[in-house]
């Protein structure tokens, strides 16, 4: 009964596909299945009483026999794993492979001590798949990271090196076994890593690459770009890193920089430099003009006191004319023999026109004369004037006058362009000692741009007037100078040299050019050229020739402000005679006291020049109420009226000197308007 | 929640339980030293008796609320649990200490299962064998079983040991291969498992102090 179980237990346990052995109490063998006599090689009847060490003498017998002693004395099981034994027992597959197996150790029975039951497991195919997967992905794995260029670094969650690939080794100058088991912070250190650490095990991405700092071994820092990424099995977290080496592009990016930096200082130093030299220049330019001018000015300072020797003789020639003139008007009114006086006043009158037109070509030079320019017709001026030129010239010159049709209007000061003509047929006379033709011309000329350039013009359209003689005419050196001032090729007392300077000022001044063609031998043209004038020619005289009607019967007022107390008469002694009640003011002051009280006044004759307000601010100040406030300035000289900028609507100007008539003629003119 | 028992072993009898718990854990590391061939060196700074739920939130309050176990149940005059507990983060280095070595960590991960389970099972078989020895009775210990989870599911296996609700919680330290690893054994055992305990240590006393 006992041998009939006991051979039916051991049936029962060959069948289990599972090597059994039970011990006895005191751990010797007394149930060796079928499963254990293949895997062993040996049978039941070889190894039953044995122990297990005799069974396998080579066997790794320490942790077994506590295994055993402890199931056999405590009860407790115990498990001894292929993990931690490879090699437990020598054990084969059937068909010879060798087996890999879990031991458990149970102690049977409800009472301890009974006996124990050893159990294997053959773990082998589940070992060998898990192997097999681990080298097909070790394989890939392999694939990639042993002959990446990059690092490849794989981190467990507490930051410790698991897997380096050779490049890591390479890179951070470490064997490859040093790396593993290393903590991440002996490479990496820094805010940067730890951020990077703590973002990727918080299971955060990596939105772009990071840049981080490296240690080598040797303490060198290296620059990688970082990116990673953890990963998960079972629950372990892992964190694989791949490092691209950037110092090659680090030092590229700061030799860029550098370069950059270079680039950009040198540009700023040129900038710096441009402006400086920029401001050097203005500097040296305006110092130019200072001198150039003060030049200029001492020049004509200078030439006043040339002039003075020429001019000074005229000057006292005219004066004696007048004085003595006036002598004798003055006696022959204190003898009462007034029939011939009229005569010498006559010829007072001539000299002292005759000195305000020297005074007037002066100012002209020195450019100090208020330009008046207004809309005017060549052609007109011309005619008014070939009279005087014909007798100036003098009758071995023969004159043409070639006026063109429909000529523009242009824009001038008559005055200066009469001047300006007349000197030029003098010149032409002077060149033509012997006699010869002397052609006047006027045309509308449409300058291009090589023209205009030729001129120092812009391209537009001008009015030309030409003076030509058949004179001796200027070498080029001559006529490169021609318009110096006091340059001269006359004989000294014959001419000042001022002529053509002064018509090149004068043309100047109204937007115009003087052109000289000339050949020794060939006579001499020179053009002038003015722009043209697009509007209506003012109803103006030029030259007030006759008489203005001598009584007005209407009441109108005329303040008169001018300190010089005999001007300031005759001013009066004129308005009185036309008819018009005068008021005085010796000062700006008083005269302004005047004008904003409610008196009636119709016209305001100031000097310019006042001894406290000056004549324009009396004008503006007065002007604020009487804004209609008609104007008419009386100047010596215009310094502060250069050219007729300043003048408003319903201002003039009138130069002194001046005749009584013409002064007339402008304040009615200026009252009627 | 209910309150811990400390009251059920008095003093005397704790520093008793403390004195078995060293010896069962110098056993268990002799054991363990046999196998890693290498010098194992396990230490018990302090031995506590906790309710259920202080034991769980003792464990709660780590750094790492992620934790593995080894888990035996024991049966005899005393009935209850065994766990070998770790932070989770810790157990690979626990394998690795065990194993030692340059093995891969795939590798270390496959065999970390098995590896877990027989360290756990010679440390707390070590410990709780000797423990029984020393009070002259009989364990019967089951194989080792790998839990990982928190500490809250330790502690509320099914089925609950009947009115288990006493933890003799041991915090060991688990030094090899230059790893430090601290972890704890925790022992869940019902009230007349405790009073069981109280009467053998009793006994225990008595002949340690008769000798």
């Amino acid at each position: 009964m006992v041998a009939r179980d006991t051979d039916r237990q051991d049936i029962v346990l060959d069948a289990i596909d599972a090597g059994v052995i039970v011990l006895d109490r005191v751990g010797r063998i007394v149930s060796w299945n079928a499963w254990m006599e293949s895997a062993s090689g040996r049978t039941a009847a070889a190894v039953r009483g044995k122990t297990l060490t005799e069974t396998f003498p080579g066997v790794e017998s320490g942790r077994l026999e506590s295994a055993v002693s402890i199931a056999l004395g405590s009860g407790a099981s115990s498990i001894l794993t292929h993990a931690l034994h490879p090699t437990l027992f020598p054990l084969r597959s059937r068909a010879g492979r060798p087996l890999l197996h879990d031991v458990t150790v149970t102690a049977i029975g409800h009472q301890t001590g009974a006996g124990c039951l050893i159990h294997l497991t053959d773990v082998s195919r589940a070992v060998r798949r898990e192997r097999f997967l681990r080298e097909r992905q070790n394989a890939r794995y392999d694939a990639v990271t042993e002959s990446a260029p990059d690092v490849i670094l794989t981190f467990d969650s507490e930051g410790i090196i698991q897997l380096a690939n050779p490049a890591a080794g390479l890179k951070f100058g470490y064997g490859m076994a040093d790396l593993i088991g290393q903590s991440a912070t002996v490479l990496f250190e820094g805010q940067v890593w730890k951020d990077t650490w703590q973002a990727l095990i918080d299971g955060r991405h990596l939105r772009q690459p990071v840049e981080l700092e490296g240690r080598r071994k040797d303490g060198s820092l290296t620059y990688f770009e970082v990116s990673a990424s953890r990963w998960q099995t079972d629950s372990r977290i892992f964190v694989t890193t791949i490092l691209r080496d950037i110092n090659e592009r680090r030092e590229i990016l700061a030799a860029l920089r550098h370069s950059e930096a270079q680039a950009r200082a040198a540009a700023s130093a040129l900038t710096e430099l441009n402006a400086t030299l920029e401001q050097r220049v203005a500097d040296r330019t305006a110092k130019l003009m200072e001198t150039e001018e003060a030049l200029r000015q001492s020049q004509k300072m200078e030439a006043i006191g040339q002039l003075t020797g020429g001019i000074a003789h005229d000057f006292n020639n005219l004066l004696q004319g007048i004085i003595g003139a006036l002598d004798i008007v003055e006696k022959r009114i204190r003898a009462g023999r007034i029939g011939d006086v009229d005569r010498f006043v006559q010829g007072a009158l001539t000299s002292a026109n005759r000195a305000s037109s020297l005074t007037h070509r002066l100012l002209a030079f020195s450019r100090r004369q208020p330009v008046d320019p207004r809309p005017m017709d060549v052609n007109l001026l011309i005619a008014t004037m070939e009279e005087l030129l014909r007798r100036s010239i003098g009758e071995k010159t023969r004159m043409t006058i070639a006026a063109a049709d429909d000529i523009w209007l242009v824009r001038c000061d008559a005055n200066q362009l009469e001047n300006a003509l007349l000197n030029l047929a003098i010149n032409a006379r002077d060149a033509m000692p012997g006699g010869g033709t002397l052609e006047i011309a006027t045309s509308n000329a449409v300058l291009d741009a090589p023209q205009a350039m030729a001129r120092n013009l812009k391209p537009g359209e001008y009015v030309r007037l030409t003076v030509k003689d058949s004179g001796v005419g200027m070498s080029p050196d001559v006529q490169a100078r021609a318009f110096d001032p006091f340059y001269t090729t006359k004989p000294i007392g014959q001419g000042t040299g001022l002529g053509l300077s002064m018509i090149y000022g004068f043309v100047g001044q109204s937007g115009g050019a003087v052109l000289i063609e000339s050949e020794i031998g060939a006579g001499t043209t020179i053009e002038i050229c003015l722009p043209r004038y697009r509007g209506d020619l003012a109803p103006q005289e030029n030259v007030p020739k006759e008489t203005v009607e001598s009584r007005t019967d209407r009441n109108e007022v005329v303040l008169v402000v001018e300190d010089e107390d005999v001007v300031r008469l005759l001013v009066v002694e004129v308005l009185n005679e036309l008819g018009y009640l005068a008021l005085e003011a010796a000062d700006g002051s008083s005269a302004l006291r005047i004008l904003q009280s409610s008196q009636r006044i119709d016209l305001l004759v100031t000097d310019i020049g006042l001894p406290d307000l000056n004549g324009r601010q009396v004008v503006d100040a007065a002007r604020t109420k009487r804004t209609d406030l008609k104007v008419l300035f009386m100047t010596g000289y215009a310094e502060n009226a250069a050219g007729s900028a300043f003048l408003e609507p319903g201002m003039e100007l009138i130069s002194k000197p001046f005749t009584m008539e013409h002064l007339a003629l402008k304040i009615s003119d200026m009252i009627a308007r | 929640m209910t309150a811990p028992a400390p009251e059920i072993l008095n003093e005397l009898e704790l520093d008793a339980l403390t004195e078995l718990v060293n010896l069962g854990i110098s056993q268990a590391a002799n054991n363990l030293a046999k196998m890693v061939r290498e010098e194992v060196i396990l230490s018990v700074p302090k031995v506590t008796l906790v309710g259920r739920q202080e034991a769980i939130r003792i464990l709660a309050e780590r750094d790492s609320k992620s934790l593995v176990a080894v888990h035996q149940v024991f049966e005899g005059d005393i009935i209850g649990r065994a766990l070998l507990i770790f932070p989770e983060a810790r157990s690979l280095e626990l394998v690795k200490a065990v194993i030692g070595g340059n093995l891969p960590i795939e590798e270390i991960i496959e065999l970390e299962q098995e590896a877990l389970a027989e360290t756990g099972n010679v440390i707390l078989n070590g410990c709780l064998a000797t423990i029984a020895n020393l009070l002259k009775r009989k364990l019967k210990i089951s194989l080792p079983e790998v839990l990982r989870g928190e500490s809250s599911l330790f502690f509320n296996l099914q089925p609950p040991p009947e009115a288990g609700e006493t933890v003799m919680f041991i915090y060991i330290n688990f030094a090899v291969r230059e790893r430090n690893i601290d972890g704890y054994i925790a022992m869940l055992m019902d009230l007349p498992s405790l009073q069981t305990l109280k009467v053998l240590l009793g006994d225990f006393i008595r002949r340690t102090a008769g000798n």
